[in-house]
Order: C-alpha cells, then structure tokens, then sequence
C-alpha cells in the first residue's frame, strides 16, 4: 500500500494526462495500421495493388540507388584494390586459367549440345539455349540479412515480369519476383522460400524438389526416397514437367553429400548451387512463363 | 511536427536508407550487413519521446517495406514497436548522458532484430529463423552502437521544434521524479 501511494505520488504515468493518452492512441493506430497492412498483403487480394506501389516505389529509389553507386563503388573498389592488390593477382590468374579450360569444354560440347536441341526439339520441350533471355547486370546483392535476393537493372520496359526464370554463372540463379519499369527484385535459389523441381539419374529419372535454406547455406533435396540412385557430384537439372516453374534441363546444383537416417521415409542430401551466387555480376532473363 | 520537420524527417528518411542499399551492403561481416534504419526510432524517441518514435519508426519501417521484397508491413511494424519502446525505456533518463544513445541504440536495434525474425517466421517466412541470427544481431547491434550518436543529432535537428518540446517534457519528468 505504501508502495503504491510513493508511485502514485513520483512516477508520471502515462494514463492520466491528455498528452500521455494521445500519444498511447498514436501508437496504437500505427500498430493497427501496421496490421491491417501485413494482414491485407499476406491474404494476397490486393497483391496488385501493393505490387503497383512497390513498383512506383522502387522506379523513384532504383536511379537514386545507382547514382549513390556509381559515385561510391570506384572509390570503394580503389582502396579495396590498394589493400587486395596481391589476391586480386593471384584471382585474375586463376580466372584466365578458368577461362581457358571452359574454351577448351566448349568446343567440345558444342557438338553435344547442337545434338540435345535436336532432342528437344524433338520432344517439343523448351530448350533454354532457345529461349529468348535479356541480359542484365546485378545492382545490388542480398539487400535483406533475412532473404536471399537480388537486384537486377532490367525491369518491365525491358520485357523482364514475374516468374520468369534467371540464369547465370553456371546454373539457374532464381527466378523474377518483382518487376518495376526499370528494374526487378530476384529471388534467389538458395531463398528460404524457393522451391525448384528437378530430375536426375540419367536413364531411370528420379525427381525430388530443391528447396532453398538461406543466404550462402547449401540447398536441400527433399522427397528423395530411400534406396535411390545417386553420386557425390551429380547434377540435378530442372524437371520441366507439366506447371513447372522453370523450363527443363537448367541446372541447378551438384549433390554435395546424401545420407538416409534410419527409420527415414527420405533421404537427407544436400546440394550445392550450380551458380556461383556470391559473385553475380550479369545474368540472362529467360523470357518464358509458366504453363498454368 | 512543422512542414519544414517533416520534409526534413522525409529527406533524413531517404538518405539513410540509401546508405543502407548501398555503402552498407559493402560492409559484410559473417555474411551479415548492418541495418541502420532501426536507428531512426531510436533517434526519434531520444528526441522527441515515445510518440515522436513510433511515428518516425512506422515512416522508416514503412519505406524499407516499399523498396524490399519484405512482408509489407512487417518493418513498420517492428519499427513503431521499437520507437515507442525506446521513449518508454529511457523516458527518465538523461539523454545528455554519452552512453545513452549507444546503448539504446545497441539494445533496442537488437530486440528490433529478433523481433522482426520472428514475427517474420509467424507470417511464414521461416527462413529467417534459418539465417545466423547471432552474426546479424551482432553486426547490427555494434554497428549502430557506434552510429548512434550521430544518427541522433541528425535526428534531433531534423525534428527540430518536436525534439525541443519533447526534451522539456523529459526534464520536467525527471524533475519530479528525483526526490
């Protein structure tokens, strides 16, 4: 009791003044607002309508961000060239020995690859290398610490739309979640919230789903049963079946390690990203939609 | 709030996020960026009290939800929360202090932080339970420790008239609570 009569008397607490009750009133408001906002979003109703104001949004910040770049990045890459100077040798050297070797299995793949459009032709499935693609150059890399995405400099006026697949650096990179007129937001494979349907084993096709585990984390591949075929280093490649989001044979990534736990109804693999996703600097755009 | 404060708070707003999308995205450690948005309530509530940070804290949440491809929403959410948190936790304290923006701005982006993960993961994001948590409140967390004092005083300019009533009502809050 004589507790609370020393609080009543010190303490100013915030219901009894006009000014404390108006200023409990705004943040509840907002907290209301907020909520309305994040409950309107995630119903996906008015998607159209956020996606519209996201677009506008980003059409004003997207040049804003690049001047910003553009003044910052050659200063940035200076010292960072001064202080790396020796890694950067050694980098460039290992790039020109890479180069090389990729020549090399170029042209000894070109003969097969002349040979699988043939196939897929054949098979009337859609073939990336016959795809139209719009290159585009990465602006900006993991913006989120919770997402795994990037930017790209493409947009809508460039023929860039939501959910088309993007390629690069050796593999599928992700796929196109937001597009504003100028530029658009990738979702990344290695995204929590990616999922991507693959096949693999050659001749007896098995199919699992890759599904992303966070920024620079390995993929994983769900719904491998027990028992399956498979090999360290294995490419799983998408699937293309019918509905897929992505059009067939993009790699995806290579089997890293795989082991079933006992009393497992699948088996527990992990694969790593075919593209090399830390250093994005160009990627292609396939211009190919999903069939409903 | 004057027109002058809110196109002042609006350009205060931009900058910042700007140096987040940019220079900030350089600045790696474990993988993790700093995030200097969730400085801004923070600053706000300093200045101008517990309702002058929700309010800023909703505006800058709000601006980080329309340029990510965050939930719409979440980051204003989280940043009202964090303002109004704030100008409550430090409502008598004495801002003049040099440790208080630090440490307010070191605890309370943090708790900004993990509250955003998890009603991230509520809302069906669950990666960003996945992510290394620790590193990205860590990174965070230091960096706007040593930017807080900064961000402070250029949020207490840009509130101008609204951070000098809200300084005059904290020291007469002081004044009666000392005995």
């Amino acid at each position: 009791m004589a507790l609370r009569r020393r609080s009543r008397r010190t303490l100013p607490t915030m219901s009894r003044t006009p000014r404390s009750r108006r200023t409990v009133a705004t943040v509840v408001v907002l907290v209301l607002v907020s909520l309305t906002v994040i409950t309107v979003d995630q119903t996906g109703r008015t998607h159209d309508l956020t996606a519209g104001v996201r677009s506008v949004a980003n059409d004003v910040f997207s040049p804003l961000r690049q001047a910003v770049d553009d003044v910052v990045r050659p200063l940035g890459d200076f010292f960072a060239g001064a202080v790396h100077y020796g890694a950067l040798q050694r980098e460039n050297e290992n790039l020109r020995a890479t180069v090389g070797r990729l020549d090399q299995q170029l042209a000894q793949r070109s003969f097969d690859v002349q040979q699988l459009r043939q196939l897929t032709t054949l098979e009337h499935l859609p073939f990336v290398g016959s795809l139209p693609t719009v290159p585009a150059q990465v602006t900006a890399l993991d913006m989120s610490n919770f997402d795994a995405d990037v930017a790209i400099d493409k947009g809508r006026d460039d023929g860039v739309t939501v959910g088309m697949p993007v390629v690069g650096s050796g593999g599928l990179v992700g796929v196109v979640v937001e597009a504003s007129h100028t530029q658009a937001t990738v979702q990344l494979v290695t995204d929590g919230q990616s999922r991507v349907g693959v096949t693999f084993g050659g001749r007896q096709a098995s199919y699992a789903t890759v599904a992303g585990e966070g920024p620079g984390q390995p993929l994983a591949a769900l719904f491998v049963a027990p028992g399956t075929p498979l090999h360290r280093g294995e490419v799983m490649a998408t699937n293309g079946l019918a509905g897929a989001s992505f059009p067939p044979g993009i790699p995806v990534g290579r089997v890293a390690s795989f082991s079933t736990p006992s009393g497992a109804d699948q088996m527990t693999v992990r694969v790593d990203p075919a593209a090399d996703l830390a250093h994005l600097t160009y990627v292609d755009v396939v211009q190919w939609q999903p069939t409903p | 709030m004057t027109p002058g404060a809110v196109v002042r708070l609006l350009a205060v707003v931009a900058g910042l996020l700007l140096l987040d999308q940019t220079v900030g995205l350089d600045l790696r450690v474990a993988g993790a960026h700093p995030e200097l948005m969730w400085l801004l309530p923070v600053g706000a509530a300093l200045a101008g009290g517990i309702r002058v940070g929700a309010v800023v804290g909703f505006l800058a949440g709000m601006a980080v939800d329309l340029v990510l491809p965050t939930p719409m929403g979440l980051s204003a959410l989280v940043g009202c929360l964090l303002g109004a948190g704030v100008g409550r936790v430090v409502a008598g304290a004495d801002h003049d202090a040099w440790w208080v923006a630090p440490v307010a701005g070191a605890a309370g982006t943090a708790a900004a932080v993990m509250l955003y993960a998890v009603l991230g993961a509520v809302l069906g994001q669950e990666q960003m339970l996945r992510v290394d948590l620790g590193a990205v409140v860590a990174v965070v967390a230091v960096v706007n420790a040593l930017a807080a004092r900064p961000v402070c005083r250029i949020m207490a300019w840009a509130l101008g008239p609204a951070a000098a009533s809200g300084r005059r009502r904290r020291a007469r809050a002081r004044r009666l609570v000392r005995p």
